[in-house]
């Protein structure tokens, strides 16, 4: 990472007055010794590091943070104006995505798992069928609780309760992409599938996700990491014993050999848009997400409805700016729909071949 | 009343009373249980100052909800931070257990204090207490629907009762979708049968949105309407919250 920097530095030191690079190159020595490492190699946006520090005992401030991150001003200066041009840092278009790759059944012990990569960000999503009993408001439903874990492994400062804060912040704007309304319209997932005898027993479905490693845009990972996952799922096959009275639980057998692929058409994908400066950006990078002043997530299905929308970032924005956000992201979804698409049944085929 | 009292009987007996199971259509010619319409605000109550242990508070009731915020501050943060030039902002909202029809329900709202956070934070002018810390502790005393839009709305008017330097009063309206139709600032029992819902933060006289959430299925056509119809709503609270500031400065000055 650092390399990376040093490299973009020298370029710049050339285009400019050697008074200012002299005072860049003081910047960023002083960065690189003031910055204790673990921020600087943490994927999380700087913005959400410093909450998460301030909310952990004796961290960095905000305020540190926010004006001197283990970016320089050269190296801030570098990120917005390629943003500004349509060209970022690694080469890519604003509206670009980092490659994809997809792999599922990873994980032998769940009923369906994938792991997702989006360039440097690494994701696993285990999908889990145990039988429960349904809730007694919700009786011809099943239930679907979402969770994400942010591992230390993918970077110190989610060490303990570091990463707490931000695995709540993900598993909520994934419950509300994935699992829609009360009444359950608009979700993903279809709960009334789930139902095995009405009122008595029901698939719990436990969706876990993980954060390996993280630069950037993990909500998005996330929620292809899910998709992935889910088409991988296969529930067994319930046979239940008729002869159970009214009261009784029925008698089930669980079959190992029979499994129901789970219906996935509904899934919706994931699209953040990272806005920084005046222009949108996808599939932000940490050091980009940095600069962000604002971001949102939206959810879209294969209808081109949205299903979910959450904001991001402190900034104040424009309404009609969120609109705009919102077409752009629909347009930028069936791209990104058809891509995850393609890369699922090539990673199925893989795994049957092996 | 002593004459009402005699007629009960001393003890408790539980007699199967029948509850009617709430039917919500969703016609057009619904009527909305409190009968109000589609696109009316429940009556809302402010007032400022309402704990004297904080430099500002402030308690809102929106029909049945009913909240109350204080705030502390700014004061010195805590030892283990370090040197900041920008003030924190520390926010927390929490449900009384007697809050929710099901005691301790409260409990499942965990994202609510960051999502406060998130809607406050754009518009607190935070270089103007370097060093401290803002605390904003927000109450749930009664769960009456549409929660989070009136702890936002609530906790923006105490901040402004603390004196602490805003942009604007941030202002926060939900609308439901049922069926086809949109109505504004849902009661519980609304929102539990709900087909969508979306909330909007904003600061009205900037016409900025800080905030914004959305769930269930929607086409842009709707969202535009949705958006439209808060939005409108968050000006006129604006506005009500601000008669409301002045008023509380008029007559302490008298």
């Amino acid at each position: 990472m650092l390399s990376g920097f040093n490299v973009i530095l020298s370029t710049i030191s050339f285009s400019i007055e050697t008074e200012e690079a002299e005072s860049l190159k003081q910047q960023v020595s002083f960065t690189t010794t003031t910055i204790p490492t673990a921020l600087l190699f943490s994927g999380i946006p700087f913005e959400k590091a410093c909450q998460l520090r301030v909310k952990g005992e004796g961290g960095l401030s905000a305020a540190t943070a926010g004006t001197m991150v283990g970016l320089s001003l050269g190296e801030k200066h570098f990120i917005r104006g390629g943003i500004a041009q349509d060209l970022r840092t690694d080469g890519r278009k604003r509206l670009t995505y980092r490659p994809i790759s997809v792999e599922t059944g990873v994980i032998p012990q769940a009923n369906g798992s994938a792991r997702v990569r989006m360039g440097t960000t690494d994701v696993i999503a285990s999908v889990k069928a145990e039988l429960g009993k349904p809730d007694l408001l919700q009786s011809d439903k099943g239930r679907v609780i979402i969770n994400v874990d942010c591992s230390p492994t993918a970077a110190p400062i989610f060490e303990g309760r570091g990463g707490e804060e931000l695995s709540t912040e993900l598993s909520v704007a994934l419950q509300r992409c994935l699992l829609g309304s009360k009444s359950g319209t608009g979700a993903g997932i279809n709960r009334s599938s789930l139902m095995v005898v009405e009122g008595k027993l029901c698939w719990d479905l436990y969706i876990d996700g993980l954060v390996v490693s993280s630069d950037g845009n993990l909500l998005d990972a996330l929620g292809a990491a899910i998709k992935a996952a889910l088409s991988n799922t296969g529930i067994p096959k319930v046979h239940v014993a008729t002869a159970a009275s009214a009261d009784e639980q029925p008698e089930v057998d669980i079959s190992d050999e029979e499994f129901l692929q789970f219906d996935t058409s509904g899934i919706p994908v994931i699209v953040t848009l990272t806005k920084v400066g005046r222009h949108y950006i996808v599939d932000a990078t940490s050091e980009e997400e940095s600069q962000m002043s604002s971001a949102i997530s939206v959810s879209v299905n294969r209808n081109g409805h949205i299903c979910g929308l959450t904001k991001r970032g402190g900034a104040g924005l424009d309404p009609s700016v969120i609109l705009d956000m919102i077409s752009v992201s629909k347009h930028v979804s069936e791209q990104l729909m058809n891509k995850l698409d393609s890369e699922i049944s090539a990673a199925e085929a893989d795994e049957t071949e092996s | 009343m002593a004459g009402k009292a005699a007629s009960v009987p001393s003890t408790y007996s539980p007699s199967p009373t029948q509850k009617k199971k709430p039917t919500i259509f969703k016609d057009v010619d619904w009527v909305r249980p409190d009968g109000r319409g589609f696109h009316q605000c429940r009556p809302a109550f402010l007032r400022t100052s309402a704990v004297n242990a904080a430099s500002g508070s402030a308690y809102v009731e929106f029909g049945n909800t009913k909240v109350i915020v204080s705030v502390f501050g700014p004061r010195e943060s805590k030892k283990a931070m370090l040197y900041s030039d920008v003030g924190r902002l520390n926010c927390n909202v929490s449900y009384t257990t007697f809050a929710t029809p099901i005691r301790g329900q409260g409990s499942d709202h965990k994202e609510f204090s960051s999502m406060l956070h998130k809607a406050l934070e754009g518009a607190i002018i935070l270089e103007t207490f370097p060093k401290t810390t803002v605390d904003v502790f927000a109450l749930v005393l009664e769960c009456g629907g549409s929660d989070l839009p009136v702890v936002i709305s609530c906790a923006s008017l105490a901040l402004a009762d603390a004196g602490i330097m805003m942009y604007d009063l941030v202002t926060a309206v939900s609308v439901s979708c049922l069926g086809k139709n949109l109505v504004i600032d849902p009661i519980s029992e609304e929102e539990s049968f709900q087909d969508g819902s979306l909330m909007i933060t904003c600061l009205p006289s900037r016409n900025e949105v800080t905030q914004l959430t959305l769930t269930g299925e929607w086409s842009t056509p709707k969202i535009h309407e949705a958006m439209e119809l808060c939005l409108d709503a968050c000006s006129k609270l604006g506005e009500i919250m601000r008669s409301c500031l002045k008023e509380a400065v008029s007559i302490s000055k008298e």
